[in-house]
């Protein structure tokens, strides 16, 4: 790996170092770690890093300071992936991430550092892709003409939706579905079918369209 | 004799059944002397019934004045009405044909003259207020039972005086006696025409009837006495008009008395109509009651130990006034024309109805006071309640929560120190640990949004309803409206009323399809949720409506809970937007 540069907003400071050391052991190099958001919105500018993993609350008054800066960079800023992580996660703010671009974007909840999928999570938004929580999927799958609409899926189909809303590439979808890229290839052609979405060729507008798909109201 | 719950009645003298009494002996009195002179009238003159008339018209007047009031010094009217009804029989007993009758008939012959100055001056309350007063009646007093006594002594009568001393000549006595008596009679009518244009309203009220008769009694007796007592035609004339007034002197008093009557009468109608009354309305009510324009009400302020009016204003305590005091609390007072004071009976009337009425306003101010004080502070604790729930999920965010993730990742990387392989079953514990963990912070998470959603506090009202209905496991269907900026209280409670309700709908009426409705209607915020459930929702039962009634009480809002078994449950709440 040659190491990605990384800026990491936490006010939480053992968090953040425990962090830092994760990454570090993963052959990240840390430009700066900070703890509010005018500090990294200054850290980004400074470094240009790949990758900024931004807390969503942060002082001054732990309200949503950390995504609006989120959304600030990935504006100013759009070759800088934005990974921000949460304790709860809500719809409303993946949507405010996210707009309309769904590159180097990834939206997870803070337990999912420990987890075994948050160094690919970490490569794939620093790369330009996208990673979004399983549970905000689910979630946005199970509202309620969702369902309606979804009914007409097979269960496999479902699970494809799902890890393709969730950022997941083709191939990682198969690797993690134990299927063959063709199988998978197949899965997605008939889910956009089934729910009359255009058949998009590249993976980010592939995704967009699922995530404006589920987002609509 | 006892009052209940009161204190005993002090046992004193009381004046009127003494003046009933002395009126008793009075009337007894006049009727032995129209019997005695009966000899000694004019043929065909109606003398006797004119005397009785007169005479009896004073004793009862007197009596009633006495009854009707019975305190000092009102009293002294009755006491001097049947004094001069009893020297109005008297000045008759110089008619009886009887030389020794008649001759101490002449020296009463004038007796009730004195008693009816006195009456004059005195009226209405009994008291002689000024030194003029005094000296003239004095002086009245004075002519009547001595001036006129001694008099007798050179005053030459048909019938046989047996004083008669000294004859004088061309009766210059008797003029000079009637000069003094015009001079009392001419002193008597200007005091009583400057009290009348001195007087107020109230005060006007209670003289006329008596001083219109009083004025024209007199005004016909110094006439007389200018024109001479002479058998004459207009000395006929004018001795008869002075006796109708004399006839109508009682009467006018009696009209007094009718007048009281009539301010009772007020002080129904004003018991009738007060209640409820506008303080304003009420100050109008009482001084209508009382006759008085310019009376004021004012309100006591114990805390200022000053009175207001209705709108606040100082109420200066700088003429007469009666204060309205209620349960031994001084409530009002009652600031008036000195006047009223004649009146004390229909005074205190209107004082203690007023008292009744102005401490009724005073309960129902305290008690809507402390209504409102209670709604704010049910909004307060309902308010302090979501507080406190705030920070208990701020702090599990800020405290256990970001512990238990920094453990975790921790956690790993101990993992990552392991070299591979190398210790198998302790790779296996860190795992299960971290399982543990992650299950705990799971917990954790739906733990800190039950006790308030962050996006509540974050986004507001309508992103927190969409989490809701994202996160139930059943259709839920939003309806949203435009809505203004919502206070927080509103808010929460619409959040908690929704959210409870979805549960409800869910466990308990196994629901299959839930729409909530979220929209401004008349500057309130309407929440609606709907399920087509089993219905049957009660109220009163289990805690959950309740609850989420009086949290929406505490905004002065209304819950509506609507469901036949078999129709689904509608729970409907209107929550103002703006407080009262």
């Amino acid at each position: 790996m040659t190491g990605l540069g990384v800026v990491i907003a936490d006010d939480a400071r053992l968090f953040r170092s425990a962090l830092a050391e994760l990454l570090t052991n993963a052959g990240c190099r840390i430009l700066a770690e900070v703890g509010d958001a005018d500090a990294l919105l200054a850290a980004v500018e400074a470094n240009v890093p790949d990758l900024a993993v931004v807390d969503i609350r942060m002082p001054p008054r732990h309200h949503l300071e950390g995504l609006h800066a989120a959304v600030r960079i990935r504006t100013s800023r759009p070759s800088v992936g934005v990974l921000l992580l949460s304790q709860y996660l809500e719809v409303s703010h993946l949507t405010e991430l996210v707009g309309d671009v769904t590159r180097g974007v990834g939206y997870l909840l803070k337990d999912r550092a420990s987890g075994g999928d948050f160094l690919n999570a970490v490569h794939r938004v620093a790369a330009g892709g996208c990673a979004f929580d399983p549970d905000v999927v689910s979630a946005m799958l199970a509202g309620p003409r969702r369902r309606d609409l979804l009914d007409g899926l097979t269960a496999r189909e479902l699970e494809v939706l799902a890890l393709m809303a969730q950022g997941r590439s083709n191939q990682a979808i198969a690797a993690e579905l134990s299927l063959t890229g063709k199988t998978v290839e197949t899965h997605v052609r008939n889910i956009f079918q089934r729910l009359t979405l255009p058949i998009e060729s590249g993976h980010h507008r592939r995704v967009l369209a699922v995530l404006a798909y589920l987002r609509s109201r | 004799m006892e009052l209940v719950g009161g204190a005993p009645v002090r046992t004193r003298l009381r004046p009127a059944p003494l003046i009933g009494t002395l009126a008793a002996v009075g009337a007894c009195w006049g009727a032995l002397v129209l019997v005695v002179t009966a000899s000694g009238q004019h043929e065909g003159s109606t003398g006797i019934a004119f005397s009785a008339a007169v005479g009896g018209g004073y004793l009862v007047a007197g009596v009633i004045a006495a009854y009707r009031r019975p305190e000092v010094p009102a009293v002294r009217i009755g006491l001097l009405m049947v004094l001069i009804g009893i020297g109005w029989f008297a000045e008759d007993v110089q008619i009886s044909v009887d030389p020794v009758v008649h001759t101490v008939g002449l020296l009463l012959r004038s007796a009730s003259a004195g008693f009816l100055v006195h009456l004059l001056l005195a009226y209405p309350d009994g008291v002689l207020r000024t030194g003029v007063d005094r000296v003239l009646t004095a002086v009245s007093y004075t002519a009547v039972f001595v001036l006129i006594p001694v008099s007798t002594l050179s005053f030459d009568t048909l019938i046989p005086n047996l004083l008669l001393v000294w004859p004088s000549p061309y009766g210059v006595v008797a003029r000079a006696v009637d000069g003094v008596q015009f001079v009392i009679g001419a002193a008597v009518t200007a005091v009583l025409v400057r009290r009348w244009v001195t007087s107020s309203r109230p005060a006007r009220r209670v003289l006329a009837p008596l001083f219109a008769v009083g004025l024209f009694g007199g005004s016909t007796s110094v006439l007389d006495a200018l024109l001479g007592t002479e058998i004459s035609w207009h000395h006929d004339v004018l001795v008869g008009m002075t006796r109708a007034a004399m006839l109508a002197l009682p009467l006018a008093f009696l009209s007094g008395v009718w007048r009281v009557r009539l301010g009772r009468t007020s002080v129904a109608n004003l018991l009738a109509r007060m209640p409820g009354s506008p303080p304003g309305r009420l100050r109008a009510l009482l001084a209508q009651a009382l006759g008085d324009p310019s009376l004021q009400v004012g309100y006591h302020r114990p805390e200022h130990g000053d009175y207001v009016d209705a709108d606040g204003r100082p109420v200066p305590l700088d003429r007469a006034f009666t204060p309205v005091d209620r349960g031994g609390r001084r409530v009002a007072v009652l600031v008036h024309d000195p006047a009223l004071q004649d009146d004390h009976h229909v005074l205190l009337a209107v004082a203690s109805a007023a008292a009744l009425e102005l401490d009724n306003q005073r309960l129902a101010a305290e008690v809507r006071a402390q209504l409102a004080e209670v709604k704010a502070s049910r909004a307060r604790i309902v308010a302090a309640g979501d507080e406190q729930r705030r920070r208990v999920e701020r702090d599990l965010h800020d405290g256990a929560q970001q512990r238990l993730v920094t453990a975790a990742l921790t956690l790993r990387l101990a993992r990552q120190r392991l070299v591979a392989g190398a210790d198998a079953e302790l790779d296996e514990l860190l795992r299960r640990s971290a399982g543990s963990l992650e299950e705990a912070l799971a917990e954790l998470r739906e733990l800190a949004r039950g006790i308030h959603p962050s996006v509540l506090s974050d986004l507001g009202l309508k992103p927190a309803l969409r989490a809701l209905a994202a996160r139930s496991p059943q259709p839920v269907e939003l309806v949203e409206a435009d809505l203004p900026d919502l206070s927080e209280l509103v808010a929460a409670t619409a959040y908690y009323v929704a959210a409870e309700s979805v549960t409800n709908a869910l466990k308990h009426a196994s629901a299959d399809h839930i729409r909530i409705e979220v929209d401004v209607r008349d500057s309130a915020l309407r929440l609606a949720v709907v399920d087509d459930g089993t219905g049957g929702a009660d109220p009163a039962r289990g805690t959950g409506l309740t609850g989420l009634r009086d949290r929406v009480s505490a905004v002065d809002g209304v819950l509506t809970v609507r469901g036949e078994p078999g129709t689904g449950t509608s729970v409907i709440a209107l929550l103002p937007l703006e407080r009262p």
